[in-house]
């Protein structure tokens, strides 16, 4: 056993600051495969509720103490928003630029980067991944004022409550469902760290995407290899497609997964590669291909 | 109107006057009625760890003999433009008004 000390040197930590908000759309099938930059990010608030303490009285003393369930909720503050984020404020795009309000609300993801920092290297110690998941918003008022003797930009504000996704089993550990994960530089690997940054900010030739937890416990609980997704080939005589077998990678058309194998094509269509958990698509590399039906 | 930088500035005030001076030096030998300017603070928004929108107060003097001189009107009427304060020297009566630019 040690005596405990405070404040020694590189341990007095503190976090701070906001950047590098990314929105993500889940698809049909649920996976957040799109994503995008979401500029003029000021503050997101974290609020979590329930949990609340629910004391059962037997023998004239507390028996047992059983709390309800914890729900995650917040508020997003920022300047603007993607176009993309209408959709999930209700408002409906039939073209560009009309905008129709009153429509349904569609989930989103959300990553968002704080920094941490402590007496040595100040903010730039480290910072923490914020991996948002099954976010709703709510409708929010918009004050539009004059332009007056103090000019400021509109700072919008969402409040919004998460439906918790599954996380399922992760090194025979059984996770209940969650909707925020944290990851913090600092304590885990690097090279895992930053395969998880290319999924969450893209890279040339993959789009943004937001891994599920159990996608990003996996990651950190094993390794991480790189895989080059092979093109997939098509004859145009007999019109068949055919879809390599490669260790690590799943080939989708849309949000559909798609067998190795030959497949009979009928139009044209885009078939995407996307790593499997514990893989990485070694770059640069192509993740997408056009098949042209004639 | 929307004023989107300083040499867009100047030339909105030398359509009200036609002497103009950002920031003159002391040796500058100005003719009146004039407009004198120049940067007073500046205000910044943050998002993302960043400044996000920049912009600039600056001060804007009126200076004339006529007490009630149209220019100062004319001033008046620009966007986020208000009266800070008057005072005179040597007969000249200063009207000091703020805006952002």
């Amino acid at each position: 056993m040690t005596k405990v000390i405070w404040d020694q040197v590189g341990q007095r930590l503190y976090e701070t600051g906001i950047d590098h908000g990314v929105l993500y759309i889940p698809n049909g099938a649920g996976v957040y495969d799109t994503g995008y930059a979401w500029n003029g990010l000021t503050a997101v608030t974290e609020s979590p509720s329930g949990a609340e303490s629910n004391k059962q009285y037997a023998d004239n003393q507390v028996y047992v103490n059983i709390l309800s369930l914890e729900q995650f909720g917040g508020t997003i503050k920022a300047f603007t928003y993607p176009p993309e984020f209408a959709q999930c404020d209700g408002t409906a795009m039939p073209q560009p630029g009309v905008a129709v309000g009153q429509q349904k609300r569609k989930s989103f993801g959300l990553c968002y980067r704080t920094r941490l920092g402590n007496d040595i290297d100040g903010s730039d110690y480290g910072y923490k991944l914020h991996l948002l998941y099954g976010a709703l918003a709510s409708p929010s008022e918009r004050e539009f004022d004059t332009i007056n003797d103090s000019p400021a930009p509109i700072e919008f504000s969402w409040a919004f409550e998460t439906v918790p996704v599954n996380v399922g089993t992760v090194d025979s550990v059984a996770y209940k469902p969650t909707s925020l994960i944290t990851i913090t530089s600092v304590d885990v690997d690097s090279t895992v760290l930053s395969a998880l940054e290319d999924l969450l900010y893209g890279t040339v030739g993959t789009d943004p995407s937001l891994p599920l937890p159990a996608d990003v416990l996996g990651m950190f609980s094993g390794t991480i290899t790189d895989v080059f997704p092979t093109a997939p080939s098509y004859n145009n005589s007999t019109h068949t497609l055919t879809i390599p077998s490669v260790t690590g990678v799943t080939y989708y058309v849309g949000t559909d997964p798609i067998t190795s194998g030959t497949h009979a094509v009928t139009q044209d269509m885009v078939v995407t590669a996307r790593a499997n958990v514990g893989y990485r698509l070694q770059q640069p590399s192509v993740d997408e291909f056009f098949i042209d039906y004639s | 109107m929307f004023i989107v930088d300083r040499l867009q500035f100047h030339e909105v005030l030398k359509a009200i006057t036609p002497n103009v001076y950002f920031q003159p030096p002391p040796s500058v030998a100005m003719q009146y009625p004039c407009i004198i300017y120049h940067v007073n603070t500046g205000l910044t928004h943050f998002a993302g760890n960043l400044p996000y929108r920049y912009s600039e107060k600056y001060d804007v003097t009126v200076v004339d003999r006529d007490p009630d001189t149209p220019i100062r009107f004319e001033v008046a009427k620009l966007p986020t433009c208000t009266l800070n304060r008057w005072y005179a020297v040597d007969n000249l009566n200063h009207y000091v008004y703020n805006l952002y630019i």
